[in-house]
């Protein structure tokens, strides 16, 4: 004795029985492939989109924000509407023992420039930052090393370069311990960074010019003013829980009102991460209620083949059931051709969503940014072949439990 | 197979009667109930060649659709090979119906897209018999009926003598208690139809119990004993 599902004519006679109605079988499997394939390209397709969206902001740290100096919206103190105030190094300090929920922190100050090397030159932004900014804005260091600490708190004539300005002032030759002429002051190079995406702080990376802020201030620039200030809120914390206290301690050091909102600029870059994934999650639900519905269809599809098949083989059933098989035994052949139709061409659907999805994956690749993450994980595959195959038995449920209840005598008149 | 021997009830029926009905009665409900059989009262013994003759709706169909376990009856007895048959759920009835009796119909009945040697296993395939064995004991019948070198044919691709051949043995592959057939010869030609019942014959001298139910005089002479039944009725015997 052995169990019958496993009898090679049971799946001889599934294979026979699907062959016989060819075309049938292969709309109603290609309902289904056609089901899972959407379903795994709409949920992969929405991840490799994510993941495009994503690169775009790729080397910044998702919890910044940053405060600047404007202009006085209210008049206050003697300062009239519309008078402009400026962010100092000192300010800085005030605000970091102020602001509770600072992680990392730097301020940024922003000219333009033009540095030479040899009978080269190149123009571009000079960015003047703390150390912590390397954590802030993630930059690729390339070459060599970022500024640290010591090159800070020394005001080292030091510079980084960005990668198109190495390019243009270097060509092919290494510049890391060069001296350049930046805006007619010499700074020793010493390394070279890039920048992931496009967002970026102050200026792109790729094209500035990069000095440690105090060095700025002493050499390039004309003030101790610094443009804006950039940080991270630690963890569990937004970065506009800092805003409150940032403008009420230089409210109080620059005299604007603190109720004034245009005499401090503000951005969170949270925020815009959640909208973002507001946004991604939207383009999920997209996928998986657009896909669900399309393999629904299938599902269908599937269910209504069964009704036909049983209905045309009513007088088989009947035959089978007058020289022995038991109910189930014809329940089971039913759910048997459901089951092996879903199988068969759902995993066909997945596989083939998985090839669409590699291509675009291949297609979308960018050498510095990555893979976008055109896919699905195999879980989500396996899961979709899953789901397939519970709602294809159970589409094949109700024919399979008439097929049951055709008493044999009733059956064999069936003609 | 033989299980069901075991399991004779000697309070109603002897060791050698294979089929004993007491007072069946069966009624068609609708608007007009039809009353299709009356106190039917039958007994065959092992090993009879038996023919049910009667016109067209006098209820021999209906008996033997009793008889098979195809149908149900509404009140009485029956008995087949020592095992009552009354409220029996659909699974005990297909055992039953697997392991006691063997069918031939007048259509043959054969599944068209298996050959003859698959049909003939069909029977021992939900008995769960392993292929090979299946298959062995399948190619057996049909080498018993002349039908060896047909074995891969489909049905489509055979006669209709043979296809009723395949259909004996198809009734004979789980060795049953009896045969039961409808009207075997009824889509056959006359020659065909002899050489049917000489199977028939052939098989019951080998000690097969044989029902047919037949409207056919000569296959009812054929026969060593004829129940006529008549409005649902079964006459006294004329053999």
């Amino acid at each position: 004795m052995k169990l019958r599902f496993f009898d090679i004519e049971n799946w001889r006679e599934i294979g026979a029985t699907l062959a016989r109605n060819k075309t049938r079988t292969f709309l109603t499997a290609f309902g289904i492939f056609w089901g899972t394939a959407m379903l795994g390209m709409l949920w992969g397709g929405a991840n490799g989109f994510t993941g495009m969206m994503s690169r775009n902001f790729a080397g910044l740290s998702t919890n910044m924000g940053g405060i600047f100096p404007g202009a006085r919206s209210i008049s206050y103190k003697g300062f009239n509407k519309g008078t402009f105030w400026n962010l100092t190094e000192d300010d800085l300090k005030a605000v970091r023992a102020n602001a509770p929920y600072i992680e990392y922190s730097s301020g940024v100050t922003n000219l333009s420039g033009t540095a030479a090397y040899n009978d080269k030159s190149a123009a571009g932004r000079v960015l003047g930052i703390e150390p912590d900014y390397a954590s802030i804005s993630m930059p690729v260091i390339e070459k060599g090393r970022f500024i640290n600490e010591a090159d800070y708190s020394s005001s080292a004539k030091v510079v980084v370069i960005g990668k198109s300005r190495a390019a243009d002032l270097f060509g092919m030759e290494d510049p890391i311990g060069k001296y350049i002429s930046l805006n007619s002051v010499y700074f020793r190079v010493i390394g070279v960074a890039s920048q992931l995406s496009d967002a970026s702080i102050g200026g792109r990376v790729d094209e500035s010019f990069i000095v440690p802020g105090t060095t700025m201030r002493r050499a390039l620039s004309s003030d101790r003013n610094v443009h804006f200030f950039v940080f991270t809120a630690t963890p569990g914390h937004k970065p506009s829980d800092n805003f409150g206290s940032i403008r009420r301690t230089l409210a109080q050091l620059h005299s604007f009102h603190p109720a004034d909102e245009q005499a401090m600029g503000t951005m969170d870059i949270s925020e815009m991460f959640e909208m973002i994934s507001k946004v991604f999650l939207s383009i999920s639900l997209l996928a998986f209620f657009v896909g669900f519905g399309t393999l629904m269809a299938g599902v269908i599809g599937v269910g209504n083949i069964m009704w036909i098949i049983v209905k045309e083989r009513t007088h088989e059933f009947g035959i089978r059931r007058a020289i022995g098989a038991k109910p189930a035994d014809i329940t089971g052949q039913v759910l048997s051709e459901s089951v092996l139709l879903t199988l068969v061409s759902g995993t066909a659907g997945v596989c083939f969503a998985t090839l669409v999805l590699y291509v675009a994956d291949k297609v979308t690749y960018q050498p510095l940014l990555g893979y976008a993450g055109f896919q699905i994980s195999f879980g989500m595959a396996v899961g979709i072949v899953f789901t397939f195959f519970i709602l294809g038995s159970l589409a094949g449920t109700l024919p399979a439990i008439k097929a049951m209840r055709i008493k044999p005598i009733e059956a064999l008149r069936d003609k | 197979m033989r299980l069901y021997k075991r399991m004779t009830n000697l309070q109603f029926t002897e060791m050698d009667t294979i089929i004993s009905l007491r007072d069946v009665n069966k009624t068609y409900p609708g608007i007009v109930p039809l009353h299709v059989l009356k106190d039917i009262n039958l007994e065959i013994q092992r090993g009879e060649l038996v023919s049910i003759m009667g016109a067209s709706g006098s209820g021999k169909s209906t008996l033997l659709n009793i008889l098979g376990i195809l149908d149900s009856y509404d009140s009485g007895d029956y008995v087949l090979d020592g095992v009552p048959i009354h409220n029996l759920s659909e699974n005990r009835a297909a055992e039953l119906r697997n392991h006691l009796i063997g069918f031939v119909f007048q259509s043959f009945n054969l599944i068209n897209y298996k050959n003859a040697l698959e049909n003939v296993a069909l029977p021992l395939f939900y008995q769960g018999v392993s292929r090979k064995t299946r298959n062995a004991l399948a190619m057996e019948q049909l080498e018993r009926l002349g039908l060896a070198d047909r074995a891969t044919h489909l049905p489509g691709e055979l006669s209709g003598g043979q296809k009723q051949r395949v259909a004996i043995a198809r009734a004979l592959v789980t060795n049953p208690s009896l045969i039961l057939a409808d009207e075997p010869t009824g889509a056959l030609d006359s020659h065909t139809s002899k050489e049917v019942m000489q199977i028939f014959r052939d098989l019951n001298a080998e000690g097969m119990t044989t029902v047919i139910v037949t409207h056919d005089p000569n296959v009812g002479a054929a026969t060593n004993r004829i129940i006529r039944i008549t409005d649902g009725q079964i006459l006294p015997d004329n053999v």
